[in-house]
């Protein structure tokens, strides 16, 4: 009998162990959890534009509603990056009232998502789980609960988003139109750090987008 | 806390067989028996070349075998091959326009339920090699994670199992002992450019028998 017992508790411990999905979040390091999402208007010439110009602050725009405007470390992070990534690419930068060819815009954007958790009726006697009504002393009597005893729960998933407006043919078209965006999603996007390398992985992926 | 409990799960399982196992009884008699392996899983061709090329080493088979005759069994074979692969951070072109710079992980889970035929070349010899075949369905759940952000798709699909293996037992003519197999598992799956999963297994572990 000693003899079978180790090799099936061994080969028990062992399926308990190999047993283990292994975690792809958990196994994510650094900021290989974040994701550079870039779309552009295929028709635009992106080395027609010269100049460009960047709103100071950074907009905070909480499900399609504008919470204001602020300019945090990593907000001012993301304003510089952006200009050095384009400065970079052979754009020049101008005031705002220079007649600028490009305008740029970036935002913090969440998202917020709520549900309700309905854990059933746990409390009911006919479970046989929860203390009866008798346990008070009134047997036969039933459990009532309003219904704000259900869980609730909110999910806020934010972005960076960098947007980017045709301003030197406004005027011919009447309309200013977005030319590109992009996007940066994942924890830790709203830091210094992600500001740095997350700016410029997107324009690395956009060869298109140079001056000359 | 899940492994925990899930160890605790498979040591009371296996003492529960334990209690029943008839030592004095021999391998080919009329009987059910049971064998459980730790198992490796190799991907083929396609799979390597589309999904994940790393051998999974996180994986378990359980077969349960009536002995027809001396030589012949039939019964049910499961088991769980978790496959995992982490690919370096690169940019990939979307289906709707754009790009996305991403680390992709790849997570795949197979869960097959087999009919399984096993016939023994040399019953109640020292080394008992074995052919056999299992057919039957297969849970594939399909996780793959751009960053953080997960896209999972679960199917059931057919699959397919021929195998070789040994079993050596404990004693002459012993019903429990140490169980090896080599197989090829066939599990066609077209999805994300995926042709199939067909993968090489491999594994080790015990065969006792149930009841008395």
């Amino acid at each position: 009998m000693k003899k079978i017992v180790i090799p099936v508790l061994m080969a028990a411990g062992i399926l308990a162990m190999t047993s283990c999905k292994k975690d792809p979040v958990k196994n994510l390091e650094g900021d290989e959890g974040q994701i550079y999402i870039t779309k552009h208007a295929d028709s635009v010439s992106f080395s027609s534009f010269k100049t460009f110009s960047i709103a100071d602050s950074v907009a905070v725009i909480q499900n399609n509603k504008l919470l204001g405007k602020e300019l945090s470390a990593s907000d001012a992070a993301y304003i510089q990056a952006v200009k050095d990534q384009l400065t970079q690419r052979g754009y020049t930068l101008v005031n705002k009232n220079q007649n600028p060819d490009l305008g740029i815009t970036v935002s913090q954007i969440y998202n917020t998502s709520t549900g309700v958790f309905d854990y059933g009726s746990y409390w009911d006697p006919y479970y046989g789980s929860y203390w009866g009504p008798d346990y008070w002393g009134y047997g036969g009597y039933g459990y009532s609960f309003p219904s704000y005893y259900y869980g609730t729960y909110s999910i806020t998933e934010g972005a960076m988003s960098i947007d980017i407006f045709d301003l030197k043919d406004a005027k011919e078209s009447n309309k200013i139109s977005g030319i590109w965006n992009g996007l940066l999603r994942g924890s830790g996007v709203f830091s210094v750090s992600a500001a740095n390398t997350g700016v410029k992985a997107l324009f690395d992926q956009s060869s298109y987008f140079k001056a000359s | 806390m899940k492994t925990q409990f899930r160890t605790a799960m498979l040591l009371i399982t296996s003492l529960f067989f334990l209690a029943l196992i008839p030592f004095n009884s021999k391998a080919q008699e009329k009987r059910l028996q049971l064998d459980l392996n730790y198992a490796v899983g190799i991907p083929g061709n396609s799979f390597k070349n589309d999904a994940i090329e790393k051998t999974s080493t996180r994986g378990w088979t359980a077969n349960l075998l009536y002995n027809i005759t001396p030589n012949i069994s039939v019964g049910v074979g499961t088991g769980f091959q978790d496959f995992y692969q982490k690919y370096p951070r690169a940019v990939y072109k979307l289906n709707e326009g754009g790009e996305v710079s991403a680390v992709v992980t790849n997570s795949i889970q197979t869960v097959p339920i087999l009919a399984q035929f096993q016939y023994r070349l040399l019953p109640g010899k020292t080394v008992q090699p074995y052919v056999g075949v299992g057919v039957g369905g297969n849970m594939i759940i399909y996780d793959q994670y751009l960053g953080e952000f997960e896209n999972s798709k679960s199917s059931f699909k057919f699959a397919a199992r021929p195998e070789v293996g040994l079993f050596v037992p404990f004693r002459k003519e012993g019903p429990a002992g140490i169980h090896l197999f080599g197989a090829y598992n066939y599990m066609p799956y077209k999805m994300n450019g995926v042709e199939n999963l067909n993968n090489w297994g491999a594994g080790v572990g015990i065969k006792f028998p149930i009841g008395s």
